[in-house]
C-alpha cells in the first residue's frame, strides 16, 4: 500500500490522530532511515497500541509487536523478543531460518548477539515493545539497555510505548525520539464516540405498522439522539469521573439502554430529547454507571430498587453506597464463628484498657453498655487541653492488632453461656483467616501461625460487623468505645 | 534411620499380661472382633451407599452446577467479535470451606462433560505468585509433565535442537495445546479466592485479559463471604475486565438435613445413632463448623465405636446362627440394662418360668433376641417414620416456627415427643383445619403411607371430595373447633358487659366435615401415641442404638488447651499419685512433689502481665528448695528448665518493657 493510502485509511479509522499518524508514516517508511529508538507515550486509551498495530500491519515493513504486559519476567521478555523476531523474519522473507542457534536467550548480551545475527544482511526491522513500562520486573536498567539496542544492532529500530515519557535519567542517554499521543479533549471524545452510534431499536419496528420508518431514517435518529446523549453523559458524569475514552465509552454504553427505554416502549418519540432527559434524569444522578462491577447492577438490583422505591413511596435516588450498605448481606456463619468475628472487631477497635469497663461481668448488665461519651465530657477535655480537638470516629480508623487471647476473652464475655475450650475454636480462627476476615498483623514470624504472641487484625468494616451482630441479636455498637452514630 | 520422616513406635509384645489386666480378663472384650468388623463393614457400606446413591451432595448442588455450566457454554458460544471482557462466575459457596474442594471437583466433572471446556482448579496454597500460578495452570490444563521448577532447567535440555522454546510459565503453551484440542473455553476456577493475594488476582486478570483474543478464558471465583466484599478487593481496572453472574450454592445446613434424613431418620437403617450423639453432631454443625463431610465422618466413627466396643452388637449381623455365637455373647446380653428392665417387667407380670429359661437357656435366649431385634427395629423405624410424618404435617400446615426434621427426630428418639407442646400444638392445628388445607395435608401424607404408616388416606380423600362437591359456596368447609365458627355475643346484664361465645349453628356440610376431621384426628393421634415411644425402654436398645458420648467428643471435639492447662494447674488429675494430692487434703496447695513446671505455672497464674523472674525464683525456691545453700544450684537448674518449658509452650515471652521480667501471654480458661 502506498504511504498516502495508509495515512488516509488510518485517519478515517482513528479520528483526531492525524498528526501522530503523519509522524509515524514519515518516520517509518520502507526506504528512508528510521530512528533507532522512539518512545511513543500518552495516557491510557489514547490509541497508542491500536494505531501502532494498524499502522505496521498496513505498511510493508518487517516488524514484530510484543505486548510486554504478557511477559512475566525479564527473561520471558527477552525470549519472546527473539522468538517473535524469528517468526516475523521467517514470514516476511518467506524462508526457513536455523532456529537452533536461537534456543536460549538468558540475558541482554545474548539478546544483542541473537538480534545481531538475525538481522545481519537484512533490511530494516521494527521491534515494537508495547507498554514497556508495565514490565513486572527488571526495573529501569533493562529499559535503558533495551533503548540502546538500536545502537548495537544497526538495522533495528525500536519503538517503546509508555504511559509517561521516558526520562533521560532512566534511559541514561538523551538520544531518543519521542512521539506524544495527547489525551483527547471533550470535543475529540465526543467526535470519536459519536462516529458509530448504537441502535435505539434492537429489533427494528415492523415495516407494516411503520412503513415510512426506513433503516436510513433510523440510523439518522440513532446518530442524533446518541450525540446529544453523549454530551449529557460527558458533562454530568464522565467529566468528573473518568475522562479517558474507555471509561467514557463504558459509562455511555451502560446508560444507553435504560436511557432509550421509554423511546423503545413508545412513550416518547425519537426526537423528544428534552422530555426524555427529564424522564430519565435519575440515570445521571446515580453513580452506578461509572462504577465498575462484575455483576450487572441492572439485572441484580432492579428488583430490589423498585421494591424499596415503592415501599418508601418516593423514588428518591439512593446513592449506591447507601444501597450497598442495605444490601450488605452477611452469610450465615455458625453461631460461635459469628461471635468470634464480633469479638475480633471489638478487639481491633476498642483500646484494651477499656475492656474492663465493657466486658467485666457486672451484676447490673446495663452498666457494661456505655454509650458514647456525652457532649459534656468532650467539652471538658477540650477545655483542659485548651485547643479544640477534632476526633475521628473510631470505626473509620484502621483496625489495630490484638493478641489472640484478648479475642477469646472478649468472645467469652459476649456469650452468656460458657463455651468449652474445644479445638473447634482454633479451627474457626484458621478458617476465618483463610477467608481473609481475620488477618495476621505484620511483624516477625507473622507467617507462622504457631508463633507465640502473634497479633491479628480484622479485615472488615463496621457495616459488616453490625450486620453480624444483628444476625445473633447483639448490638455491636453498644460495646464499641465512643459509640457509632 | 535418618532418611525416614516419621517412625511407628510399636510396643514390645510381652507374653504375659500385666497383673492388673489379668484380674479382669475373664470376659474378653475382643471376642469375635473380626465378625463384628465384618458386620460393621456391611452396615456402613449400606449407609455409604445411601449417602452416595441418594447422591445427596450432588443432587443438592446439581441445580447450581447446571446454571454454571449453562453460563459457561453461553459465554463460550458468544459471537467471536473480540470479547472485551472475561466471563466471570462468582460462586458464593458459603463459609464451609472444607466442602469447597469437593464442590469444585464435582463442578469440574460436569463442566468437562457438558460444556466441552477445559477446567482447571487453582487453590491459594499452590499459587504464591504469578509465575507459580501460571506454571500450575499450564501443567494442569495441558497435563504436561514437568519435572523441575528450577529456573535454569525451565525447559528440557534437548531444546537446543529445536530452537526457541516457551518458558514454562508462558501461556503460549496453552495456546499451542488449544490449537490441537480446540476447546470451547478454558475455565479457570480459583477455589478459595479470598485467600489469594489481591495483587496477584489483579495481575492474573490483567494477563488473562490481554490473552483473551487468543485464549477463551472463563473465570470462576469460589467465594466464602459475599460477592460484594470480593468485588471490593479488586481494583477498578480489573473489575472492568470482568463481567458475569453470581451463583449461590446450596448451604450446607440444608445438605446436612438431607443427609440426616437419609442416614439416621430413615426407616431402613439397622443401626442408629442416639439422640445425644445426634444432638451433639447437629449442634457442632450449627455452632462451629459447617461441613458435610464432618457429619459423615462422625456417623462413621459412631458405627465403628459401636461394633468395636460392644460385644452384643454382633447380633446385628444378618442371619446370624446360634452356632456362631459363644456363650459369652448371651452373658453380655444378660448384663444389658434393657434386659434387666425387660426381665423385671416380666417378673411383675408373673412370668417367672420364662425368665428362668431366659437366664438358663442360651437357645431360648437366642430366639428371643432374634425376635426382639426385629420388633425393636420395627418400633424404631415407626418412630422415625412418625417423625417424618410430623415434620411433613407441620410443613403442609405451614406452621411456624419451622422445626427441622433433624430436631424433631432427635426429640422423638429421646422420648420427649409424646405429649410435648410441639406435638400438641400440631394436633390442635389439625383439629381446626379448614377443608382446603386438609386436602393439601392429605396429599402430603399419602406419599408417606406405607408399612410404617397406614391410615387409609385415600378413603378420607374420597370422602372429602364428596363433601366438597356438595359444597356450593366458595369458602372452605370448617370444623366446629374453628374460631371463625364462634360468635361473640355481648349482653348487658346488671350493667356488666358479658362476653359469651356461642357456637354458630353449623351447616349440615360443616357437621359432616367436623365429623370427618374428628375421625382423622383420632386416628392420627393414636398413630403418634403408638409411634413416639421412648426407645430406651426397648429391649436391646443398646444394640440397636449407639448413644455413647465418650469417645465421640474426645475424637471430634478435643480440648488441647484445656488439657495442657489442667495438666499444669492440677497435675494430680493426670498423675494420680499419692504424693501430689496436696497438703492436708487441700488439692490446690502447691507442694514440692509436683513437677517443677506445674509449680511455676501455678505461680504464673497468680501473677499479673509482667512477671519478675527473680521474685518467681524466690517463690519457687521456697517451695521446691530444701533450704540448703548447696542444693540451690540444682533447684535453680530445675527452675530454669521449668521456665524454658513454659516458654516452649508459648505461655511466656521475654519482655522488652522491663529488665528481668517476662510477659504473660496466655490466660487460663480461654
Ligand atoms: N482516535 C480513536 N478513534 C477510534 N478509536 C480509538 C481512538 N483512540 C483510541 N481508540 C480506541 O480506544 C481503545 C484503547 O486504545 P489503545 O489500547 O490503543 O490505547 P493505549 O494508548 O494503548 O492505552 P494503554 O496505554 O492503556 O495501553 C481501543 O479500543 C481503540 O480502538
Ligand atoms: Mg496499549
Amino acid at each position: 500500500m502506498l504511504p498516502d493510502e495508509i495515512i488516509a485509511q488510518l485517519i478515517s479509522e482513528y479520528q483526531c490522530r492525524d498528526q501522530q499518524i503523519h509522524n509515524l508514516a514519515a518516520l517509518y517508511s520502507s526506504h528512508l532511515p528510521s530512528p533507532p529508538c522512539l518512545d511513543v507515550y500518552g495516557l491510557t486509551a489514547t490509541g497508542k497500541s491500536s494505531i501502532l498495530a494498524s499502522f505496521f500491519q498496513l505498511s510493508s515493513i518487517s516488524h514484530t509487536i510484543i505486548n510486554v504486559r504478557e511477559c512475566i519476567t525479564a527473561r520471558h521478555l527477552l525470549e519472546r523478543i527473539v522468538a517473535a523476531s524469528v517468526d516475523a523474519l521467517e514470514e516476511f522473507h518467506d524462508e526457513k531460518l536455523d532456529r537452533r542457534s536461537y534456543a536460549r536467550t538468558e540475558n541482554l548480551s545474548a539478546l544483542c548477539v541473537h538480534l545481531g545475527n538475525l538481522l545481519e544482511g537484512r533490511g530494516k526491522f521494527v521491534l515494537v515493545l508495547d507498554a514497556v513500562d508495565k514490565l513486572r520486573e527488571g526495573g529501569g536498567t533493562l529499559i535503558a539497555a533495551l533503548a540502546r539496542l538500536g545502537e548495537t544492532v544497526p538495522n533495528l529500530s525500536l519503538i517503546l510505548s509508555t504511559t509517561l515519557p521516558l526520562t533521560p535519567s532512566t534511559l541514561h542517554s538523551s538520544s531518543i525520539s519521542f512521539l506524544h499521543f495527547p489525551s483527547y479533549t471533550r470535543s475529540q471524545l465526543l467526535a470519536i464516540l459519536g462516529a458509530n452510534p448504537p441502535k435505539i431499536f434492537l429489533t427494528p419496528p415492523s415495516l407494516e405498522t411503520f412503513p415510512d420508518y426506513t433503516p436510513d431514517l433510523a440510523a439518522e435518529d440513532d446518530a442524533w439522539l446518541w450525540n446529544r446523549f453523549l454530551t449529557t453523559v460527558y458533562d454530568s458524569l464522565s467529566k468528573h469521573t473518568g475522562r479517558d475514552l474507555i471509561s467514557f465509552r463504558s459509562c455511555a454504553m451502560k446508560l444507553w439502554r435504560p436511557f432509550v427505554e421509554p423511546v423503545v416502549s413508545g412513550q416518547f418519540g425519537t426526537r423528544d430529547f428534552s422530555r426524555l432527559m427529564v424522564n430519565r434524569r435519575h440515570l445521571f444522578q446515580l453513580e452506578d454507571s461509572v462504577l465498575d462491577r462484575i455483576l450487572d447492577p441492572n439485572t441484580a438490583s432492579t428488583s430490589s430498587q423498585t421494591a424499596t422505591s415503592t415501599a418508601s413511596g418516593l423514588p428518591e435516588p439512593a446513592t449506591p453506597s447507601k444501597q450497598r450498605q442495605a444490601k450488605m448481606t452477611v452469610h450465615d456463619l455458625p453461631y460461635y464463628t459469628t461471635h468470634l468475628l464480633i469479638a475480633a472487631y471489638l478487639a481491633s477497635y476498642n483500646p484494651s484498657r477499656t475492656d474492663v469497663t465493657y466486658f467485666m461481668k457486672h451484676t447490673d448488665k446495663r452498666k457494661n453498655k456505655r454509650r458514647a461519651p456525652s457532649a459534656a465530657s468532650f467539652s471538658m477535655s477540650s477545655k483542659r487541653t485548651g485547643s479544640k480537638v477534632r476526633k475521628i470516629s473510631r470505626h473509620l480508623l484502621t483496625p489495630s492488632p490484638f493478641p489472640l487471647d484478648r479475642l477469646f476473652a472478649i468472645f467469652r464475655a459476649l456469650l452468656v453461656d460458657s463455651v468449652p475450650q474445644v479445638a473447634d475454636l482454633y479451627t474457626q480462627i484458621a478458617t476465618l483467616t483463610s477467608m481473609r476476615l481475620l488477618v495476621r498483623a505484620g511483624g516477625a514470624g507473622s507467617n507462622d501461625a504457631l508463633e507465640m504472641g502473634g497479633k491479628w487484625r480484622v479485615n472488615f468494616g463496621w457495616e459488616y460487623a453490625r450486620a453480624l451482630g444483628r444476625s445473633v441479636n447483639l448490638e455491636v455498637g453498644e460495646y464499641l468505645v465512643g459509640g457509632v452514630d | 534411620m535418618e532418611h525416614q520422616r516419621c517412625y511407628i513406635y510399636e510396643l514390645p509384645k510381652t507374653e504375659e499380661r500385666s497383673p492388673k489386666r489379668q484380674r479382669t480378663n475373664r470376659y474378653n472384650a475382643q471376642a469375635q472382633l473380626p465378625e463384628r468388623l465384618q458386620t460393621y463393614r456391611e452396615l456402613w457400606a449400606q449407609q455409604e451407599e445411601r449417602i452416595q446413591e441418594q447422591d445427596t451432595l450432588e443432587k443438592a448442588d446439581s441445580a447450581v452446577q447446571g446454571k454454571i455450566v449453562n453460563f459457561i457454554s453461553a459465554s463460550s458460544s458468544m459471537p467471536d467479535e473480540r470479547k472485551s471482557v472475561i466471563p466471570t462466575g462468582l460462586i458464593v459457596a458459603g463459609p464451609s470451606i472444607a466442602s469447597h474442594g469437593p464442590f469444585f471437583e464435582r463442578l469440574g466433572r460436569s463442566i468437562k462433560e457438558d460444556a466441552g471446556s477445559a477446567y482447571v482448579v487453582l487453590t491459594s496454597g499452590e499459587c504464591p505468585n504469578l509465575k507459580t500460578l501460571l506454571k500450575n495452570l499450564i501443567k494442569k490444563a495441558t497435563s504436561r509433565v514437568d519435572d523441575d521448577d528450577e529456573d535454569d532447567l525451565d525447559r528440557p535440555a534437548t531444546s537446543s535442537k529445536h530452537g526457541p522454546k516457551l518458558l514454562n510459565y508462558d501461556l503460549g503453551h496453552i495456546q499451542e495445546w488449544n490449537k490441537r484440542n480446540r476447546v470451547s473455553s478454558i475455565v479457570v476456577a480459583l477455589q478459595d479466592s479470598e485467600a489469594f493475594d489481591a495483587g496477584l488476582l489483579v495481575d492474573m486478570i490483567d494477563l488473562f485479559h490481554s490473552w483473551l483474543d487468543r485464549l477463551p478464558f472463563v473465570l470462576l471465583f469460589g467465594i466464602a463471604t459475599s460477592a460484594e466484599s470480593f468485588e471490593d478487593r479488586l481494583s477498578g481496572n480489573s473489575l472492568r475486565y470482568l463481567e458475569g453472574e453470581k451463583f449461590d450454592v446450596t448451604q450446607s445446613d440444608d445438605i446436612i438435613e438431607k443427609l440426616f434424613s437419609a442416614t439416621v431418620a430413615s426407616t431402613h437403617v439397622r443401626l442408629r445413632i442416639g439422640p445425644n450423639i445426634s444432638r451433639r453432631m447437629l449442634d457442632r454443625q450449627k455452632d462451629h463448623v459447617q461441613n458435610t463431610q464432618d457429619f459423615c465422618d462422625g456417623l462413621k466413627y459412631a458405627y465403628m465405636s459401636h461394633f468395636y466396643a460392644s460385644y452384643p452388637s454382633l447380633f446385628l449381623k444378618e442371619d446370624i446362627a446360634f452356632k456362631d455365637l459363644s456363650p459369652d455373647a448371651f452373658e453380655a446380653v444378660r448384663n444389658l440394662p434393657s434386659f434387666r428392665q425387660w426381665v423385671e417387667k416380666k417378673l411383675e407380670q408373673g412370668q417367672a418360668q420364662e425368665v428362668r429359661s431366659l437366664l438358663n437357656s442360651n437357645e431360648y435366649m437366642f430366639e428371643q433376641v432374634m425376635l426382639h431385634i426385629k420388633s425393636s427395629q420395627q418400633a424404631l423405624s415407626t418412630l422415625s417414620h412418625a417423625a417424618q410424618v410430623l415434620s411433613n404435617t407441620r410443613e403442609a400446615l405451614q406452621m411456624s416456627p419451622k422445626v427441622r426434621l433433624s430436631s424433631i427426630w432427635t426429640r422423638a428418639a429421646s422420648g420427649e415427643l409424646s405429649n410435648s407442646p410441639l406435638l400438641r400444638e400440631t394436633m390442635l392445628c389439625i383439629k381446626k383445619i379448614p377443608s382446603d388445607k386438609l386436602v393439601l395435608l392429605l396429599a402430603a401424607m399419602q406419599q408417606l403411607e406405607g408399612d410404617y404408616f397406614s391410615m387409609d388416606i385415600s378413603l378420607l380423600q374420597k370422602e372429602i371430595d364428596k363433601l366438597l362437591q356438595t359444597n356450593d359456596t366458595n369458602a372452605p368447609l370448617r370444623t366446629q373447633h374453628d374460631v371463625r365458627n364462634d360468635n361473640l355475643r355481648t349482653t348487658v346484664v346488671a350493667q356488666k358487659v358479658l362476653l359469651s361465645k356461642h357456637k354458630a349453628a353449623l351447616s349440615e356440610q360443616d357437621k359432616a366435615y367436623s365429623d370427618l376431621v374428628g375421625r382423622f384426628y383420632d386416628k392420627l393421634e393414636a398413630y403418634f401415641d403408638s409411634a413416639f415411644i421412648d426407645p430406651r425402654t426397648l429391649f436391646l436398645s443398646e444394640v440397636l442404638v449407639y448413644d455413647l458420648k465418650s469417645p465421640h467428643t474426645e475424637v471430634f471435639q478435643p480440648k488441647p488447651r484445656f488439657a495442657i492447662e489442667r495438666a499444669l494447674a492440677s497435675p494430680h488429675d493426670y498423675l494420680g499419685c499419692d504424693c501430689c494430692t496436696g497438703v492436708d487434703g487441700n488439692e490446690a496447695a502447691l507442694s514440692a512433689t509436683q513437677p517443677a513446671t506445674a509449680i511455676v505455672y501455678q505461680m504464673y497464674l497468680e501473677s499479673g502481665t509482667l512477671i519478675n523472674v527473680s521474685d518467681l525464683w524466690s517463690a519457687f525456691n521456697a517451695i521446691a528448695g530444701d533450704g540448703d545453700e548447696e542444693n540451690e544450684s540444682k533447684t535453680m537448674a530445675i527452675f530454669q528448665r521449668a521456665l524454658a518449658e513454659l516458654k516452649y509452650l508459648g505461655l511466656v515471652k521475654p519482655s522488652r518493657k522491663k529488665t528481668d521480667h517476662i510477659t504473660k501471654i496466655m490466660w487460663k480458661g480461654l
